[in-house]
């Protein structure tokens, strides 16, 4: 049986028009290549 | 080969996953796989589109415009996100339309949150009506049905759902919810009816729990099969067929009286006819019968009429015997011979008794003899009914007078 409460939290909030910008500037663009200079420069 | 390539590789790899799985609108699949090929790659713009594209296809039309706008970003010229966001923009009343709807959703979550359930629905159905291809919105609609046990309006919603997104884990857990509610139902149902008992009765369907008894007794079972097929039986007769001949007999009885009626009334015209016969018959018995005494009468007083004749021819019989013989002879039955003779008789002694029965009268009625004197008068009177100008009639009557006093 389907618990209500627990199923309704999987539903996020859709962005509307007003949030593109917010959206746009918050993505996290980060890919593996990011990351992976970044250990390189931490290591050395 | 350094990681640089192997990443870009890697992000080609997840690309072309990510548009096999678009193709055949395995979307939710799509985004996972694009989304992967973003994190090798974040300059995939071909990935950053179909994103965008997928999340469009999704109803998510703002989150599309967000990886579009990105891509223009990362590469302003001869990039297809350009188009998108121009044909996006062209539409401004679709957009707003669109993103009316998203608010609503919106609003949505946050009434089903507050257990505002009835005014989801309501709000749901209207957002879904201006943005159909919203899968969040018929998950969120479908969510609700189930909770208010409308599980026909949820399963028609999640295939709606389905059709649009194949692989979506939260259309398919609620399917996958719902076909087990119905599996369950199904077994429910089986189980009552298989401890229950239906067969028709005339026109009713009898639905009775099965008795312990009953269930494994098949024998008893046919017995009652049986018992229910007599009283059927025994109705059938009573209510069908039994009318049919009491009607038929009481046809046959009315048939019957009514013969016999026209038969009775026959018989009584028949009865009449002879009656009437009977009386004619009987009315010319009596008039030959007074023919005969008439002729009888007749015959007498001429006898009575010559005998006296001869008598007073003879000159040897008194007066008085004459007249009482002649006293007996009615006159009008005489023929005209008789008549002449019986004038002629009567004419000499009629006139000499009168006188004398008159005076007999008188002495009897002075000695208080009234009987007596009423004999005489009477004969008097026969002989002339106006004798002593009537005298005679009121001594008569005086007489009888006389007699009904005494007496």
């Amino acid at each position: 049986m389907l618990n209500f409460e627990e199923e309704l939290k999987k539903f996020k909030p859709s962005l509307e028009v007003e949030d593109i910008e917010q959206a746009v500037y918050g993505e996290n663009l980060e890919d593996l290549t990011d990351i992976l200079r970044e250990m390189m420069e931490q290591s050395k | 080969m350094n990681y640089a390539e192997r990443f870009f590789r890697q992000s080609e790899y997840w690309y072309n996953d990510g548009l096999r799985k678009a193709n055949i609108r395995d979307l939710s699949g799509a985004v996972s796989s694009l989304k992967r090929s973003l994190q090798y790659n974040r300059s995939n713009i071909a990935a950053r589109n179909l994103l965008g594209l997928v999340y469009y296809g999704r109803g998510e039309v703002v989150e599309a415009l967000v990886e579009w706008i990105i891509s223009k970003n990362l590469k302003s010229y001869e990039n297809i996100a350009n188009y998108y966001i121009k044909k996006v923009q062209e539409s401004q009343n679709e957009l707003e339309r669109i993103n009316q709807a998203i608010h609503k959703y919106n609003q949505c979550l946050v009434y089903a949150r507050q257990h505002g359930e009835d005014l989801a629905i309501i709000q749901l159905k209207k957002v879904i009506q201006a943005h159909p291809t919203f899968i969040k919105a018929h998950q969120l609609l479908a969510l609700l049905y189930i909770e208010t046990e409308q599980y026909s309006k949820a399963r028609q919603l999640l295939r709606r759902a389905y059709k649009m997104d194949i692989t979506n884990p939260i259309t398919l857990a609620y399917m996958h919810e719902l076909s087990q509610m119905h599996k369950q139902k199904v077994s429910q149902l089986k189980e009552k009816k298989e401890e229950t008992v239906t067969y028709a009765l005339g026109n009713e369907t009898i639905i009775q729990p099965v008795s312990a008894s009953l269930k494994d007794n098949a024998a008893v079972l046919t017995i009652v099969n049986i018992i229910i097929g007599i009283v059927l039986g025994a109705a059938v007769v009573w209510f069908l067929i039994s009318p049919t001949v009491i009607q038929k007999k009481a046809q046959e009885t009315n048939d019957t009286i009514v013969e016999l009626s026209e038969e009775i009334a026959a018989r009584d015209t028949q009865i009449n006819v002879l009656k009437e016969e009977l009386e004619n018959f009987r009315s010319t018995d009596e008039e030959a019968q007074n023919a005969i005494v008439s002729s009888q009468g007749t015959q007498e007083s001429y006898e009575t009429v010559m005998r006296v004749k001869e008598l007073y021819d003879a000159g040897e019989t008194s007066n008085a015997d004459m007249t009482e013989l002649l006293l007996q002879v009615n006159p009008e039955t005489l023929g005209e011979k008789g008549k002449a003779i019986y004038d002629e008789v009567a004419g000499e002694l009629f006139p000499l008794m009168c006188q004398r029965y008159y005076e007999n009268a008188q002495e009897k009625m002075d000695a208080e003899d009234y009987a007596g004197a009423v004999s005489d008068l009477e004969k008097v009177i026969q002989m002339d009914a106006e004798y002593q100008e009537g005298n005679a009639q009121l001594l008569l009557e005086e007489a009888k007078q006389k007699v009904g006093e005494t007496e």
